[in-house]
């Protein structure tokens, strides 16, 4: 086993993020088995439909780098969703509901980030309880019931192409994009390194850890608020439970894309494909009949692997 | 007379490098044995294979003649091995009784931990040392010194036959470290053996029987301590090559750096002044823990002094330092600060060489700001720093012990400043690698920058600087040239000015 | 204000945490409700916030075990449900009811040994432990339904010598963990774990001579175990296995335990604690239906005391 472990083909090997592993095991098997699923049309539809969790992804990740947690996107989506179906703002432009939403999530981000950072305060704690404030409040605002109707043109623009590539997808990709740039090319990425890395040493070597993790925080928050604004358009209409499962699943699909707390080796395309690969996984059931309890069984099996595939890796490397 | 314990060729690597090579170490009843050796001689990695913390590479421990081998300090200390560490090992969210008897608590008829029992024992055992703290108490609250007493207490009441003492004295006063002394050799004349680890010359001469030496991993010799004196001791730490170490000193001084005026640790402690200038090598000398640490860490804000002006280049830095800003705060007057524990506080292990240098550099810079590669610095720091490894890339704990110190200061000398404030710059580092780091510290001063050092090894100092500033109870208390000091003279002027405190 | 008091008030005390403020809190609330409502002291009302309270309390009081510890255990919402899907297949009580909780025993075994033998994080493990199940039980019960052994249904809505069911499965609960974490070696050396943990020297309770990772594992069956125990007794009020019913109760779980004022980070904590969490949780939801203020508010005000609790404490380290 030991010795197995040694190889250096195979340490390379173990390097690599397990969804990349698992992404491409599911394109063969619909390949091979199903070829008529790989149908870009087909394709788009299914991926579109994860659009918003793959742009929380990106703020999780993140706030996973820096040895975080942000639970808080849930409630983040459904009171963006809120102030935009529920009527409040009639006939308010695109552009004032993409500042209400940016604003709303870069706030949160902004205290989960002060409370964490400067309090100290436990991060699941302080994102969970956020979260259920903000629940509670859109459902006191709503009396319960779900609000109106999200204003046509977000979900139309949701509905648009470009070539074959649905807009949200290429949206997500662009962010995705940024995102990488953001933590390879600035100042600031490194300093998200070196944090996850050790928060002593970061201190000692002048970075203002703090600062970085207040910042971590309101980054996640504002990318929230553009995963919110892409699951209100996919919805077109108004609700009181929206989007509440997707914080877990964010951190699910960035563990399965190679990025546990602290660690990064799975960059930012890792949970891209992270995210990827919890679609094409419904996809491959579907094609195969398999129902929804066996889908989120083969979920949790995946997470469970991937995590205990690092595990093994972090306990040899010690 | 037969040994109770016997080490047999003990062999311990971490990572390639050798901790600890072939070393074999008997100790007998009634006996203290002083273990000597120059931080990183493989002291503590010695005793912890002892204590059952590691498991040897090679070699055997024998109890009273028989093989043994113990999985975890609980073992070892079923066998009668009690090891008080440098680095504390109870936990503070647990009552002094608690840590007593963790492991082993008594039980009632019940089923339930049998608390009674465990205070009342645990008083008894405490004021069999002297001490008067309620057994209920959290450790949490004890101070350090109070700490170490229940250590050596747990190992008391545990009827361990062999007492491990890593540095026991470190952070007491005199007045503890007497009732210390008392009590180890009221163990010893129990029969029992004794390891005592320590720097400090007068208390090894004082209370041990034998001295064992260990140089970077090796066994240098084992002696009666009747036939040694302080200096021959040294000698047989150091080698005969200590000169050839360090190089040759300053030429000569020019502006003032740093100015320290009328500075208290604390609200009763004695102001001090001091003052850096360019081109010299300044080394703070005393016993462990009398405020040398305290005084540099309150310049990064770890501490509040209670007042003191400071000076930086002819700027103030007004005190006290934000703790969460004080090391940037330095650095953009052109102060770095080197920590102590390159592990813990300095390198980033699980990263690259190129980024333990660099972030030096980033993090003077807005995150905003587009990362710079600095390839041909780093590429320049790791020759002119020797670091010996495959390439900027390799993670840094990849490195052997040297090479991670020399990364650890090549960052901070990248940063360009003018003062450097260095905490033990050669801590476990084999001796050609503490050449090079006198090397790059004297030739940073000679290139007209302060270098303020602080280490727990005089002779270090003594070679090292041009200055040393002797500091004993939160204040400095006596200053001398480097090139006149003596080991001796040190001690005394920090034992002296206890006995004045202690009059006072 | 006054230095102790404050110290006093924010659990600077002891390693029990911050209980006093939760305590306060408890206390303003009920006192509130009794003078908006005569309603609130009337015997069937209190028995009936018991009744409402027990499941979250004995999830709670599961989770407080691993939580002292270090760790996290998100798989007991799932495992709640799956427990009532168990009961509600149709068998005899004295198989379904041991089937039960062996299942429970071996979602426990598995999340601590994939914690501790695979250095997974406990939040991860345990997160797809809850997918997994949650997967399993809709297999198994697609939707409500199924009966129940009668001796679930008797256990929990019986009243023997005039003694509400849900009393006596309170004090039974209280007492056993009680029992465990305050009167065993096990309990001290969760504690002893914890500690370990959060001041960052994970091998500390280990160079002692505690099993560490045996008591872990322990800590996680424990918790599952307790689970289970909800599970079990929600059946019996709905009368019927539901796949849905234990949605959430980890989050519920953790925000009892974290008002309770033990800590995340481990070696902090207390049972007490934990109980008073529960009731605030269940005295919030009481009081919005007794008085008539709006019942979609309670949530906001449940995160705001949760938020209010971990505001209060202040850590020396950033983290989970």
């Amino acid at each position: 086993m030991t010795a197995v472990l040694n190889n250096s083909i195979v340490q390379r090997l173990l390097r690599v993020p397990p969804a990349y592993y698992v992404f491409t095991i599911l394109l063969i098997t619909l390949w091979v088995y199903r070829p008529a699923m790989l149908n870009p049309n087909v394709l788009g539809v299914f991926v579109r439909q994860n659009a918003p969790l793959g742009v929380l992804v990106l703020g999780q990740l993140i706030v996973m780098r820096v040895k975080s947690i942000d639970l808080s996107g849930g409630g983040i989506i459904l009171l963006v969703n809120y102030f935009i179906s529920s009527g409040l703002f009639p006939d308010a432009s695109l552009a004032f509901f993409a500042a209400i939403a940016l604003g709303t999530g870069t706030a949160i981000g902004l205290f989960n980030g002060l409370m964490i950072g400067k309090r100290h305060a436990s991060a699941v704690i302080v994102t969970l309880a956020v979260s259920i404030m903000l629940v509670g409040l859109v459902q006191f605002l709503s009396s319960g019931k779900p609000p109106g109707d999200v204003p046509s043109f977000l979900n139309d623009m949701y509905d648009t192409k470009l070539g074959v590539v649905p807009t949200p997808v290429i949206f997500w990709a662009f962010l995705t994009l940024i995102v990488a740039g953001l933590l390879s090319f600035t100042v600031f990425g490194r300093f998200v390194d070196s944090v996850g890395e050790s928060a002593e040493a970061a201190h000692f070597s002048g970075v203002p850890v703090e600062r970085t993790v207040v910042l971590a925080h309101t980054i996640a928050g504002f990318i929230a608020g553009l995963a919110a604004l892409v699951q209100t358009a996919s919805i077109a209409v108004g609700s009181v439970r929206v989007g509440l499962d997707l914080p877990i699943l964010s951190v699910a699909a960035t563990i399965l894309g190679g990025v546990v707390f602290g660690r990064g080796e799975g960059g930012v395309w890792g949970p891209f494909f992270g995210v990827l690969s919890f679609t094409f996984l419904f996809v491959v059931m579907t094609a195969f009949g398999v129902s929804d309890p066996g889908k989120l069984i083969a979920q949790g099996a995946i997470i469970l692997l991937a995590a205990i595939f690092y595990g093994v890796r972090l306990a040899r490397s010690r | 007379m037969p040994n109770l314990v016997e080490l047999s060729h003990i062999s311990k690597s971490f990572g390639g490098s050798l901790a600890v090579d072939h070393v074999s170490l008997e100790l007998f009843g009634g006996s203290v044995h002083a273990l000597m050796g120059e931080n990183g001689a493989g002291k503590s990695t010695l005793m912890k294979v002892l204590a059952g913390v590691y498991q040897p590479d090679e070699g055997e421990i024998f109890k009273n003649g028989h093989k043994v081998s113990f999985a975890n300090p609980r073992e070892a200390l079923e066998f009668g091995i009690s090891t008080v560490f440098q680095e504390m090992t109870l936990l503070p969210n647990l009552t002094i009784a608690e840590n007593m008897y963790l492991g082993r608590e008594p039980l009632t008829a019940f089923g339930s931990i049998d608390y009674r029992k465990m205070n009342s024992d645990t008083q008894a055992a405490l004021s069999e040392l002297g001490l008067s703290l309620p057994p209920q108490t959290l450790v949490s609250g004890l101070s350090i010194a109070e700490r170490q007493f229940v250590e050596i207490a747990h190992g008391v009441k545990a009827d361990a036959s062999i007492f491990v003492l890593d540095e026991p004295t470190a952070a007491l006063n005199a007045a503890d470290v007497e009732v210390l002394n008392k009590h180890i050799r009221r163990l010893r004349d129990a029969g029992k053996a004794i390891v005592y680890i320590s720097h400090r010359m007068e208390e090894i001469f004082n209370i041990c029987d034998t001295v064992t030496v260990l140089k970077d991993g090796k066994l240098v010799g084992t002696r009666p301590l009747s036939e040694m004196t302080p200096s021959s001791l040294v000698a047989m730490m150091v080698g005969r090559e200590l000169r050839d170490l360090f190089p040759s000193r300053g030429q000569g001084t020019n502006g003032l750096l740093l100015d320290v005026k009328h500075f208290k640790i604390g609200a009763s402690t004695k102001p001090f002044s001091l003052q850096v200038h360019g081109g010299e090598i300044v080394g703070l000398a005393g016993l462990e823990g009398q405020g040398q640490q305290k005084f540099l860490r309150s310049l990064i804000g770890q501490f509040q002094p209670f007042s003191g002006t400071v000076a930086i280049k002819g700027k103030a830095l007004p005190l006290p330092v934000n703790p969460a800003w004080g090391v940037r705060r330095l650095r953009s007057m052109g102060v770095a600060f080197v920590p102590e524990d390159r592990k813990e506080e300095g390198l980033f292990l699980g990263l690259p060489i190129a980024h333990n240098i660099a972030i030096g550099l980033h993090s003077a810079r807005s995150e905003l700001a587009i990362a710079k590669n600095y390839r041909q610095l780093i590429a320049d720091s790791i020759k002119s720093l020797n670091v010996r490894t495959t390439g900027p890339q390799a993670h840094a704990g990849s490195l052997s012990g040297g090479n991670q110190q020399k990364v650890l200061l090549g960052r901070y000398l990248a940063e360009g400043v003018d003062i450097l404030l260095v905490e033990e710059p050669t801590r476990g580092v084999d001796v050609g690698a503490k050449s090079e780091i006198y090397k790059l510290l004297r030739d940073f001063a000679a290139k007209g920058g302060a270098v303020i050092v602080l280490s727990r090894e005089t002779v270090e100092l003594i070679g090292l600087c041009d200055r040393i500033l002797v500091v004993h109870g939160n204040t400095v208390v006596s200053e001398m040239a480097g090139a006149s000091a003596a080991e001796q003279d040190i001690l005394n002027a920090a034992l002296n000015a206890e006995a004045v405190v202690e009059q006072e | 204000m006054n230095r102790g008091l404050l110290r006093l008030l924010t659990g600077g005390y002891g390693r029990q945490g911050l209980w006093l403020a939760p305590l306060i809190v408890t206390l303003l609330l009920a006192g509130f409700l009794t003078v908006r409502t005569p309603d609130f002291l009337r015997t069937e009302n209190l028995l009936n916030v018991v009744a409402q309270v027990l499941p979250i309390m004995i999830t709670a009081i599961g989770q407080t075990f691993v939580v002292i510890a270090g760790g996290l255990d998100l798989s007991v919402g799932s495992l709640i449900s799956f427990t009532t899907a168990v009961l509600a297949m149709d068998g005899p009580g004295y198989i379904l009811i041991p089937a039960a909780f062996a299942f429970a025993v071996l979602v426990g075994l598995t999340n601590g040994l994939v914690v501790t033998r695979f250095n997974v994080h406990p939040i991860i493990a345990t997160l797809a432990m809850q997918y997994i199940l949650l997967g399993a039980v809709r297999l198994l019960r697609p939707v409500a339904g199924g009966t129940l052994p009668d001796i679930v249904l008797e256990s929990v809505n019986g009243a023997p010598f005039g003694i509400p069911m849900a009393l006596i499965w309170a004090v039974v609960a209280i007492a056993t963990a009680w029992k465990l974490l305050y009167g065993t070696r096990f309990g001290l050396h969760l504690f002893a774990i914890g500690g370990g943990t959060a001041s960052g020297n994970e091998q500390a309770a280990r160079n002692f001579g505690v099993s560490d990772k045996r008591t872990m594992v322990l800590a996680y069956v424990i918790s599952s175990c307790f689970a289970a125990l909800a599970g079990v007794y929600l059946a019996g009020r709905i009368s019927s296995g539901d796949p849905n019913v234990g949605l959430g109760f980890e989050l519920d779980a953790i925000t009892a335990v974290a008002i309770g004022g033990t800590q995340l980070s481990g070696g902090i904590g207390s049972l007490p604690g934990t109980v008073i969490g529960a009731l605030v949780l269940a005295l919030l939801s009481n009081g919005m239906n007794l008085t008539n203020i709006s019942p979609f508010i309670q949530t906001a005000i449940k995160g705001a005391i949760l938020m209010a609790v971990v505001g209060l404490q202040s850590r020396k380290k950033m983290g989970l």
